[in-house]
This record gives structure tokens, sequence and C-alpha cells, in this order.
């Protein structure tokens, strides 16, 4: 006889000769959780039952399961609380979203074991040629986690949808396999974990922890740059996990070979798998992007106001997210008024208008050095070394193209190099700039961490 | 079953335990309240089965016994007795209530069918002053989230560490820390952290002492978890409130507290509660309130189609950027009410972060809450 036959005919024979309401009470979620030795050990839901059990109906429990199998000698009751959790519900969506949003904590959505946030899912995720390689990918992996793409290296700006791809590919992932251990983790976090495990020596069992993950996704990994430790713990684990065929996705704001001061055989590895990049959404998909947060907000926006938007905002797709968000309230305290393409203009000022288009020579040179992570002296060096030789030129050609600032002057700048010296530096990149991607991409970085701040 | 007792103790004993019976269809004995006479105390007790409350008081006991009786009808009746010594005792079922000029009898049941509120190993506990845990909760208990989506804070978290507890409560979108220093012993020797129900804890501020000086003492097992509370001048137990915990871990919730600010106000607080409350008059359904930080004032503004709109604004001391950012005033009240000093700072993050209350001069307590996005 099994436990739970066992269990069966107790309670089939101690529903003869108590009240229902007290069976209900006191016999509801309750099972035999092992038999052994002679003891029947028996899960009760609360201890206001394990009370009652062991005083009220112990005798009639024992006798019934002696009669059953001899050779128990006796019951022992235990606590197992069951668990109340409401099956996560998929949040249905009201109709009409309130146009006031009361914020909450986010942290406090994010589910514990694997840190991803539930929000963040293939639904809601728009597919444009900005970024349909990578959602192409993130689709495969889908599919069959550790076999195609491993390790997919996602790359490109800020608000573009990196973190919102990664964790939808998590999320799915453990909707379509339950049973496999997914991990979110930014690369921050995992610097702090790292140097916590070394300060507190139980590093062996962070490293046993990372180890048993089958999906591993690490967010911004271009912030591991100079952390020797915690990259040389990250080479150990990713090898170990790619060794076993587990899925391994990443996320940076630049292609790997462009992170600097990350070891080479790190850079290899990042390089060997898929590397996807998301661009700027061309105009036609901003405009749909537009459209459909309209919708979703349920604020009927004329289209020349739209198009209005998707021209003028070009930056991000945060930035065409908090656009609507202001129609949104500005109908709204208008008493639903239609906004017309005036309006539009007048609200999204501040947005379209960057006051920060003003940057300085100071920003601009930070922003190189900590780009490329060199000390603030090394670039004003006459040294020819190609480290230094390129941030110099780049550091020429935006200041030239941000501030027209004169040759000379930025010669000057550069410890009395000459003009010709810096036209050349300038022109060289330029040509760069129009022939090569990576040139492209490195520059436009800069330029949005120069603006950004 | 016969004892003598002041008609003022028993209606202190039923003021702590009837409270939490109610109308429970599955099983009515939950509706009852089971008394015991024991010698020297009568003992009265309820339960819903999560929370079990046993209060002891002192009468003179002629015969020990024991009887169940409707919880809410004894009560009323208890209110409508006159200040004097009664004499009850029980025939069968049957409890006999019997004054100078009184005679009643309430029909009520065996209590041999009472459920058993769980017993607790004694020698293993907490000590600290009642009366400040008493007002720690109350100062966290009303930011607990009612809704049962997430159980994990359906509750307020109890944190011990080494000479202190933090109290903790949030519902998403607000969050409330308090941290009592107290001379706190405690026999677990270990961190004890544990989530109680809502419910259970607004029981439990009902019954802490409070006078000061008075000591409580804490139980805690697995799933269970019992507060203890003394009657004066005596080393008997008056109360003892059992209730479960809840199941579950609570999120990490300091990750939740921001450390730095972009915007920091230094304010008066009653001038700021007036404000925020008559700004909040004109908040509407969504009680939306702006507060917009100038270089040395603030302005709070509000308006609603239907209501009007109202301008205020009032002196503060600012520190970093210039901003706007919206709120419900009620939960800036809730902080508010709960802060004693006199000036209260609040930093802020811009729209979409974190905002954070604090009392100047108290590190005490926290009080952290998100802005209404516009």
């Amino acid at each position: 006889m099994t436990n739970e036959e066992i269990w069966q005919s107790v309670l089939s024979q101690i529903q003869l000769n108590i009240s229902p309401a007290n069976f209900a009470t006191w016999f509801a979620n309750t099972a035999i959780s092992s038999v052994e030795e002679g003891l029947v050990v028996v899960s009760v839901p609360n201890s206001f039952s394990k009370e009652w059990m062991e005083q009220k109906y112990h005798k009639d429990i024992l006798k019934i399961i002696k009669s059953i199998d001899e050779n128990i000698k006796d019951i022992k009751y235990i606590v197992n609380p069951i668990n109340t959790k409401i099956p996560t519900k998929k949040t249905i969506k009201k109709e009409k979203e309130e146009v006031v949003e009361q914020l909450g904590f986010s942290e406090l959505e994010v589910d514990k074991e694997t840190n991803l946030n539930p929000k963040y899912n293939f639904n809601n995720f728009i597919i444009g040629p900005f970024n349909e390689v990578a959602y192409a990918a993130a689709m495969s992996i889908v599919e069959e986690p550790g076999k195609n793409y491993n390790p997919l290296f996602i790359y490109g700006g800020v608000g573009l949808g990196k973190t919102h791809l990664m964790q939808a590919i998590g999320n799915k992932i453990k909707e379509d396999f339950p049973d496999k251990k997914i991990r979110y983790v930014p690369a921050e976090r995992l610097i702090s974990k790292i140097v916590n495990a070394i300060r507190s020596q139980s590093i062996e069992d962070l490293k046993k922890n990372l180890r048993e993950i089958d999906v591993l996704i690490i967010d911004d990994i271009q912030f591991l740059a100079g952390k020797d430790k915690t990259q040389e713990e990250f080479f150990h684990t990713f090898n170990s996990l790619y060794q076993k065929n587990k899925q391994i996705i990443l996320s940076s704001d630049r292609h790997p070979d462009n992170i600097p001061a990350i070891t080479e055989r790190l850079k290899s590895r990042f390089n060997g798998g898929m590397i996807a990049d998301i661009n700027m959404p061309d105009y036609e998909t901003r405009l749909a992007i537009l459209t459909q947060k309209a919708e979703e907000k349920n604020i009927g926006v004329p289209q020349d106001v739209l198009e209005y938007i998707a021209n003028n905002v070009q930056k991000n797709i945060r930035e065409l997210e908090s656009s609507i968000s202001r129609l949104a309230i500005c109908k709204k305290t208008n008493g639903n008024k239609t906004i017309n393409i005036d309006d539009a203009k007048k609200l999204l000022k501040n947005i379209i208008v960057s006051p920060n288009k003003i940057t300085n020579y100071k920003k601009i040179v930070e922003s190189i050095h900590s780009f490329y992570d060199i000390s603030s002296n090394n670039m004003f060096l006459t040294s020819r070394k190609k480290e230094y030789a390129r941030p110099r030129q780049i550091a020429m050609y935006l200041l030239k193209k941000e501030l027209k600032m004169s040759y000379s002057e930025i010669g000057r700048k550069f410890g009395g190099k000459d003009h010709t010296t810096v036209m050349h530096a300038c022109q060289l990149i330029e040509n760069s700039y129009e022939e090569n991607d990576k040139t492209r991409q490195e520059i436009d970085l800069i330029l949005q961490r120069i603006y950004s701040k | 079953m016969n004892f003598t007792i002041l008609a003022k103790e028993l209606k202190k004993g039923l003021g702590f335990t009837e409270k939490i019976t109610g109308k429970n269809l599955t099983l009515p004995i939950l509706n009852n309240l089971l008394i015991e006479s024991l010698p020297n105390f009568i003992k009265i007790s309820s339960t819903d089965l999560e929370v079990g409350i046993e209060w002891w008081g002192p009468c003179k006991t002629e015969k020990e016994g024991s009887v169940v009786v409707p919880a809410k009808f004894l009560s009323q009746l208890a209110g409508t007795l006159p200040e004097e010594k009664i004499n009850i005792k029980n025939k069968g079922n049957t409890l006999l209530i019997e004054g100078k000029n009184i005679k009643t009898q309430i029909k009520g049941f065996s209590s041999d069918d009472f459920p058993i509120i769980p017993k607790f190993l004694k020698d293993i506990y907490i000590e600290m002053e009642g009366k400040k845990l008493k007002e720690g909760l109350s100062s966290v208990v009303d930011m607990v989230s009612v809704s049962q989506v997430k159980p994990e804070i359906s509750g307020v978290y109890f944190s011990f560490n080494k000479g202190s507890i933090k109290l903790v409560a949030t519902d998403s979108f607000r969050l409330a820390e308090k941290t009592i220093k107290d001379d706190i012993k405690n026999l677990f020797e270990k961190e004890i952290n544990f989530i109680l129900p809502q419910k259970t804890t607004k029981e439990l501020i009902n019954i802490l002492p409070e006078e000061e000086g008075k000591k409580i003492r804490i139980y805690f097992s697995e799933s269970q978890v019992m507060f203890e509370t003394f009657l004066p001048n005596s080393t008997h137990s008056e109360i003892n409130l059992v209730s479960r915990q809840i199941d579950g871990e609570y999120p990490s919730y300091e990750e939740i507290i921001p450390k730095t600010s972009k915007t920091k106000i230094i304010l008066n607080k009653d001038e700021f509660v007036k404000q925020i409350k008559m700004a909040g008059l004109f908040g509407g359904k969504t009680s939306e309130v702006l507060i917009k930080v100038g270089e040395k004032d603030i302005e709070i503004k509000s308006q609603d189609d239907e209501i009007g709109e109202s301008e205020l604004s009032m002196p503060a001391i600012t520190e970093g950027e210039g901003t706007k950012v919206s709120f419900n005033y009620r939960f800036i009240l809730d902080a508010l009410v709960n802060i004693k000093s006199s000036e209260i700072s609040f930093e802020i993050q811009g729209n979409d972060g974190p905002a954070l209350i604090k009392p100047v001069g108290d590190t005490s307590y926290l009080y952290v809450v998100m802005p209404i996005r516009i």
C-alpha cells in the first residue's frame, strides 16, 4: 500500500465518526509525508491542526493505521504550510489604462529566483529592421536553449531594448521549460557578489551556484572592464557552462572588440557565438512604436502629431514613450481635447530641443578618458602608442566637430602640436567614420556619453 | 466551574479576546470564547485558526472547570454589567452570571470541541519593552499591502538583530522602515526574521502595554510566533497571542531605499502637513499633488476638472537641482503622521524614482514613496 492509500483509508474511516465541518477544518491538506521504521510522519497545514490531531484524534488514527500495517509503532505530526501563493495570474490589463500612473517599486515585481521582471516579454516587444537579427537569434534560443547561438551577445545604445529582449528570452524559456534554472544578473551585481564572496570567503559557494545554472543572462557586461578578478571568475564560469551546453546571453553597449580592459580570452569567447546589434529604429518603426503606445494608453492622437514626434525624437525608444505620456497627461488635464500639432510642439519642446546639446571641452575629454579607460595625462603626452594616439585623434576630431575649435587652438591643448597634425587627425577620423562601421559606432557611443551626462 | 471576578476585569479580558472571533460558517465553534476557571485565575481564549489569543485575569476560584459561549453575545452582555463583583459558574453547557440584582443564563457548548491553541517552549525567547514595539508597529502597519497577490508583503516584516529590531511594511508603492534600539535580550543567539500578517499585527498593537517599562516576550518556532505580556507586578502571563507567520521570503527591501538624491529639501512638518491636506482636497480621484522645488521654497499644486485647483507655497531649504514631481497626497500624509520631529527631510530622485522622507535628527524612521508618473 502506498502512503496515499494508507492515508485515504484513515480519512474514510475517520470521516464516519466526526462532523463534516470538523473533518473539513482539521483534515484538509493533510497527508503522510513519510513512513520509516514504524514511524509515520503526517504533515498538517498549520499548528492548530497539529495540536488538534495530537490531542484529539491521535488514538483513532494510530488504531486505524495499525490495523493496516502492524509494524507501525507511532505517529508524528509536522507542520507543512501549504503554499497559499495564488498562481501568478497573468495581469489582466484593464480595458482603459488610467492615464495617471502610480509608480510601484519595480524591485518587488522581480522573480526572486531568476531575477527576471515579468513585465518584459515578447508580446510587447516591437520588431523592426533595427533589431530583427537580435530578435531572430532570440527566437531560436527560446526554442532550444544552449543549442544554436551560444553565447548570444547583444549590443546597442541606451534605451533601445537590450534589457527588454534579454529578459523576454529568460521569461519565455521559464515559461516553456519550467525546470531550467535561469538567472539574470546585471554585471554590476555580479561584481559586488564576487567582492562580497571574497570578503566572506564563500567564493566556492558562489562558483558552485553559478555553475548550476542552465541559462545565464548578464546585462551590461562592459562594466567588467578593469575588474580583473571578476573577469577571471566569470571566465571560469563561462567555460564551465559553455562546455555543458548551457545557454549564455550577454549584453553590452558596444561590440566586444571595443570594450577596453577586457582580457583577450574573454573577448574571443564573446566573439565565439552570435553577435547581434540593435540599432536606432528607423522612421517607420518609430511611427509604429508610437502608434502602438498611443493605442495602449488609449489616447487618440492625430497622425500628423505622431509623424512629427517620429521625425523629431530620434534618440531612443524610452524618449518616444515619454513623449506619448506627456501627450496623455496634457489630454487629461485639458478635458480630453484632441491634441493638435501646435500643442505637441509646445509640449515636447524639452525632449526635442534637448537642452543638453551644449557641451564643453571638459566633458568631451572626460568622456573619452572613461570610454577608453585611460588616465587623463596619458592622452596629452606625445606618446605614439596606439592606445593613446587613437583616443587623442578622436578627441581632436570631436573638439573640432562639436565645439568648432580652431585647429591651432586644439593643437595648443594637446601639448603644442602643430595645426597640421590636428588637421591630419581630424581628416583621418572623419574618413574612418564614413567608411568604417566600427569607428562610427565607437564615435556615436562617445557622443551619446557626452550628451547624456 | 465557579468563580468570582470584578466586572471590570471581565470586560477587559473580553475586550482583548473577542475581536478576532467572527462569523465563521464552516466551523461555528470559532465564534465562541473558551472560558476556563483555573486556581486563582480565569482564562479566556479565542481563535480564528490563524491567530489565537489567551488572556488570564485574577479572580477568586471556588471550582475549576470550563465552558464555551458565543463571543459577541457575552461581550454585549458584559458591556451592560454594573461595576461590581459578579459570580460566574456553569451548569452543563450553560453559563450562569450572577450579580447583586442580576441573574442570567447563557446557552453554550462543550469545551471539548474548542480548538487547541498551540503551545510554545518557553525557555528561549526575545525580551524587550512592549511600548516601544507598540509604537514602532503603529508607525508601519498601515503601509502593509492589503492585496493577497504577493503574500510575502501582506504582513509586517520583523527582523531582530543584535540590539535592534527593524519593522518593515510595504505595499509596493511605498515602504516604511522603523528601527527600534532597545536593550533587547535575545536568547536565540541568532538573527530572527519573520513576517506577521497584518490582521495579527493590528491585534498585537491592541494587546501590547501602553505603560513604559513593561517587558514583553516573543517566542518563535518554524511556522508560528507568540507574543506574551505579563500581569502587573507578576511573572504570570496576562496575554499570549499566537499567530501563524506568512510563509515566504520578504523581498530584499534594502535595495529599494535610495542611497543618493538629486534634490533634497528640509521642511517644517506641521506647515507641510497643512499644505498637503489642503492640496489633497483638490487632488480629485487620483489624489495627485504636484510638488515643484524652487531655490528657497516649494510650490504645491493640485487640480481637478470638476473641483477646481489650488496653488500653495512654503519656504524650504533646498539642495540639488530644481524639480517637479507628482505624488499621491495620502501616501505623503501617511509618512508625516508617523514623524514626531518638527522638521522633515524630503529627498527626491526625479519624477520616476523613489523619494525618501525622514524626520530630521532621527534615523529610526524612514519612508520611501514612488511618484505618480507625469
